[in-house]
Order: C-alpha cells, then structure tokens, then sequence
C-alpha cells in the first residue's frame, strides 16, 4: 500500500472511531428523548463528569479497566439521582421547564468539575496493553483507537440484545410508543423510565471514559463532543436510533477529512452539512413530522 | 392604584431617570445601562420563550450580529451616529432572522431551541474564523461614534458617560414600549394562542407559521438593537460576549427568574442579575455554578419567577387591605 492511500484510510479510520464514541453519547441522549420527551442537556455534562471520574478511578486504583467499568456505573447513579429528585418534580411544569432545568444542572456540572478537579487538562493514559501500534494489511494504526471501535460495537450489541430480545426491552418499547397503556398493563413505568435514564447517563459515561486519553481530560470535553451529540440527533431525527447511527458516522468522517483537506474551516463543515439538511427536512433525516 | 398615583410614579421614575448619573456616579450609571441592555435582551427572547411558546438556546446569534453590525459600521463608515449604527446594528439581526425564519418557524418545541444551539454555535466559529472581518479572538474595538448633531441647534457628546446614559435606556424603553404595544395588540393574543393551543388556532383561521416568523423578527431587531447598544457602551465586541454560549443562556436564566408568563418579569430578572453579578464575582468566579444553582431553584420552588412572587404579595397585601376596608365600614 502506498503511504498516501495508507494516509487516507488512517484518516478515515480515525474517523470512524470518533463517530462511534459521538454514537454511544448520541444515542443514550436520543433514548431518553425518544422514551421521556426530554432532551437532556446535562448529558452531555455527564459525559464530562465520567471522564473526571475515570481519571480520579485510575489515579486511586491505577488500573484503566477498573475506571471503565466503574466510572460510567457511577455516572450513572448520578443520572438517576437527578432523574428522581430533580426532573420528577419539575414535570408539572411542562416540557420547556424540563429542558431549562437540565441546562442547570449542565451549568452546575460544568463549573463544579472546576472547582473539584481545576480548570487543566489532566492526563488519562489507556492500558499498557493497548499502547502502541497494530499492523493492519501493512498498515500501521494505533491499538487503542480500534479498541474504541470495538467497544462502541459491544456496547450497541449489548442495547440491541437488551432492547429487541428481551422483555424488559420489549416494555421499554411500549412504553416509548404509549406510556399510559403501559401503565394501565400493570407495570410500573416511572421505574422503566429511571432504568432508561440510568442506562443512557451509562452509554455517556462509556463514551466519556473511552475517549478521554485521546482528548485529554478538561472542562472543555463538554462542549468539544457536546455540540457533535447535539446536532447529530438533530439532523439524524429526534428518537431515531439509526439515524443518529449514520449521522455520527458522517460527522466523524466529516471531521477527520475536514481537518486534513480544509484544517481552516473544518468546524464549520458540520454545520453546512447540517443547515443543508434541515433546509430540506426541518424534522431530521429519520424523524417523523410533528 | 389611581391614576392620579399612577401620574405621579411616572413623573418621579422620569425625574430619578433625569438625576440618576449626576446622583449615583458614572459607575452605578454604566451598571444601569447593562442592566437595562440585559433587560431588552431578555423581553426580545421572552416574546418568543413566555409569550409565544418558542424557547431558543440561540438567542445570542441576534445579540452577537447587532454588535458586530453596529461595531462594523461604525468602524467602516466615518462620522456614524449613535442612532444610526444602532439602527445599522438592528437590520443586520432582522437580515439575519429573516434568512434563518423558513427554516425555524417549521418546528417548535425541543427541535426549535436546539437549531438555535447549532446556528448560534455556528455564528460563533463563523466569527472565530473570519478573523479579517471580525478580528478573530481580539474583536473589534477603539470604533468612535460621533457626536449627535442638529447644525446651529445642539451637539451631543455621546463619549460623555451621562448622556450615553440617557440615550441608551432612552432607547430601551422606546424599544420596550414598541415590545409591549405589539402584545396589547390582537396580534399579540393570536401570539399567545400559538403558545397555548396551536390547532384552534389553524381551525380559527391564522397562519401559525407566519404569526411565528413575525415575532422572530421583531425579537431578533430588539436583541440586536440591545447587541448594538451595548457593543456602543463597551467600545469593544469580542466573540465570547456577542455569540458566547453564556450570551444564549444568561437571558434565559434572566427570563425564568424574573417570571416568563410576564411582560415586566424578565426586567426585575435582569436587575436581579445586574446585582448578583455585582457581588457575587467580587467573592468568586464561579459564577456560572451560582447562576446554575439558582436556576435550579426557581424552577424547583418558584416557576413563575420573581413576577409570580411579586404577585402574590401583591393580592396578599391588596386582600387584606380590602377586608380592613370592608369590615372597618361594616363596624360604622
């Protein structure tokens, strides 16, 4: 293989594992919507957060597959815990309220890591198994990255297998489509609701401690990824698993290409490819019209 | 209250207007006038957020063009007034809003506040990046605006703190009358019942969506009028404090505290601010942490805002009042 078609599959590589780690924040946030009709903008704060806890997991244990696997259970818990104690109360109020109080708590987070962990970015190396480069048909690609790839992909193997297999997923997608039936069926669904919620604030927490040693841990995670999540279920169509699915894809192909062929004006790529779309289908690629 | 005692509060609010910067200082005056800037920012989102129903996470796009408008104008254009960069600053935002207005006024609800997101976020690394217009990272600073001038009858030196005092919440309050008219209106109830009932409204027989786009524009002028006034009263238009995400979310925080249901809410939020602000990053810059608190509160205890509160004192205090009245009379 030549070194420059070598270049462009490294690039394209690189961006495929950027729009896997965007799909798993990207779809607990499209879960939640789709479920719930809420939109939570502390998601994205939560992602953040994980990535801070797997820094403190590593610092205290020293070991990264401790912080993987307990970091995102964590979040978790503190998803819930806003879940039952915040946006339960404010429901009364009505949609808007909702979306304003996550933005709160997304406030509160993103200045709280900054008071607990200051404002640097902190270091979050992956485990000396992953360092390094793998040698693909002569091509050379760091290891952990496609350890990302892989992750992203048992992750969503995992929530397919629990959303279509199952009959806790058989119930979730009832209750997606009509609560109040499901409600009336006997099962209890503000606990459903708390379940999803938990496990969508888990996929971020993933997301956030799989992507941390390649960005680096700082206050400015949040807002780097945040606004890719965002504009992926956007334009990918509010509720749409597969939408959300392509959409990341191409925006983490979008970005890597962007950066080598247009490096001037690469952020804003996505947000041509995303006027475009909307210009045409305000509701999304897959959502449907309201 | 009579409207004799009505009268007599507007003269006095006229007077302590008149004697405000000679009483309290340039200081107190300057904190005024970005009090009142936030105000005007605050009620052009509210007529979206409180009275039509439309919450948008991208207000500060208006904001951010009106200053950048204003600060472009008078940077390029020799001899500019105040009024006609502010109005430079205000067409601008309706150009802008008129271009994005098809695309909005098609959704509503969650969609519509995060396109908001995106196109202000947009903005913001559009005027990142076109450093030779907008001066990148550093703004636009050192413009000078000169003097207002009749020949023969009066020039007015608006560098003078006092007089840009007068002639900036002089502006706001025409632009807030302008706001309040436009909700006495039959408009403004066919405003409130996209908000409350969109499909009677269709079967009544108005546009939703035209309806819509009016208000957009009216609130994307008034922001950028509030943009241009204050990148005037700053001298300076940075990124960070035109298309900011805190410029998005400050009126917002501004609308729920002050009370979103009300006309005047949003400006008793605004001054709520302005003190807050004043005091709070004298202890700590974690400001926003504060206001993140804070909005969490009111949501939580007081949905209605400072208004609400204000509210039920008033019928506490008025009740109460009227049952003295009532039983005083039936004792003689």
């Amino acid at each position: 293989m030549d070194p420059t078609t070598a270049m462009y599959i490294a690039q394209g590589m690189h961006g495929i594992a950027y729009g896997m780690v965007l799909f798993l924040l990207a779809s607990g946030l499209t879960l939640i919507l789709g479920m719930m009709g809420i939109l939570n903008l502390a998601h994205t704060g939560f992602f953040m957060l994980a990535a801070y806890f797997g820094y403190q997991m590593v610092q205290w244990t020293g070991s990264y597959w401790a912080a993987l696997a307990a970091a995102p259970l964590v979040t978790a818990v503190f998803g819930i815990l806003m879940e039952r104690f915040l946006l339960k109360k404010v429901h009364v109020y009505g949609p808007m309220a909702e979306l304003i109080l996550t933005m709160g708590v997304s406030l509160v987070i993103l200045d709280g890591v900054k008071v607990i962990w200051g404002s640097q970015s902190l270091p979050l190396s992956p485990p000396e198994s992953l360092q390094g480069l793998v040698n693909i048909f002569g091509m050379q690609y760091p290891a952990y990255r496609l350890f990302i790839i892989f992750l992203s992909l048992l992750v969503l193997f995992i929530m397919g297998v629990l959303l279509y297999k199952t009959r806790m997923g058989m119930i979730i997608r009832a209750a997606v489509s009509d609560a109040q039936m499901v409600d009336a069926l006997g099962i209890n669904v503000p606990v459903v609701f708390m379940l999803v919620f938990g496990i969508g604030t888990w996929m971020a927490g993933v997301a956030g401690v799989a992507i941390a040693p390649i960005l680096t841990v700082s206050p400015g995670l949040a807002s780097q990824m945040g606004m890719d999540a965002f504009i992926v279920i956007i334009v990918g169509g509010f509720g749409s698993l597969g939408g959300a699915f392509l959409v990341s894809l191409i925006c983490g192909l979008l970005s890597s290409y962007g950066i080598q062929f247009l490096p001037q004006y690469s952020a804003v790529l996505i947000f041509i490819f995303m006027a475009v779309v909307l210009a045409v289908k305000p509701e999304g690629l897959f959502g449907e019209k309201t | 209250m009579d409207k004799k005692t009505r009268w007599m509060f507007w003269i006095a609010g006229i007077i302590i207007f008149a004697i405000f910067p000679k009483l309290a200082g340039i200081y107190y005056s300057n904190i005024v006038v970005s009090m009142s800037v936030w105000a005007l920012f605050a009620v052009s989102l509210n007529m979206l957020l409180g009275f039509t129903g439309l919450l948008s996470f991208g207000h500060a796009m208006y904001f951010g063009t009106g200053a950048y408008g204003a600060a472009l104008a008078l940077t390029h254009v020799n001899g500019l007034s105040f009024f006609s960069a502010m109005a430079a600053g205000c067409l601008c935002s309706v150009v802008l809003s008129l271009i994005v207005a098809p695309v909005v006024v098609r959704v509503s609800g969650t969609a519509f506040a995060m396109i908001h997101l995106a196109f202000a976020q947009c903005m913001f690394v559009l005027a990142l990046k076109f450093r030779n217009i907008t001066g990148g990272e550093d703004g636009i600073g050192g413009f000078s605006v000169s003097h207002i001038r009749i020949p023969g009858l009066f020039s007015l030196d608006v560098t003078d703190p006092a007089v840009f005092f007068y002639l900036s919440i002089g502006t706001v309050i025409l632009n807030l009358l302008v706001l309040w008219f436009v909700i006495q209106t039959p408009f403004g109830q066919v405003m409130a019942g996209t908000r409350d009932n969109v499909k009677r409204i269709e079967y009544l027989g108005f546009r939703v969506s035209h309806t819509k786009a009016v208000v957009y524009v009216l609130a994307a002028g008034s922001a950028g009028v509030a943009g241009a006034v204050s990148a005037m009263h700053q001298n300076l238009v940075a990124v960070n404090d035109a298309y900011g995400m805190m410029v998005s979310v400050l009126p917002i925080m501004i609308v729920m505290v002050g009370g979103a249901r009300s006309f005047f809410g949003p400006i008793y939020g605004a001054v709520f601010f302005g003190f807050l602000e004043e005091y709070v990053t004298a202890y700590t810059d974690k400001f926003e942490l504060i206001l993140g608190l804070i909005l969490i509160i009111f949501i939580m205890y007081w949905p209605l805002g400072l208004a609400g509160i204000f509210l039920k004192l008033k019928f506490k205090w008025l009740t109460r009042k009227q049952f003295l009245k009532r039983s005083g009379g039936g004792a003689g």
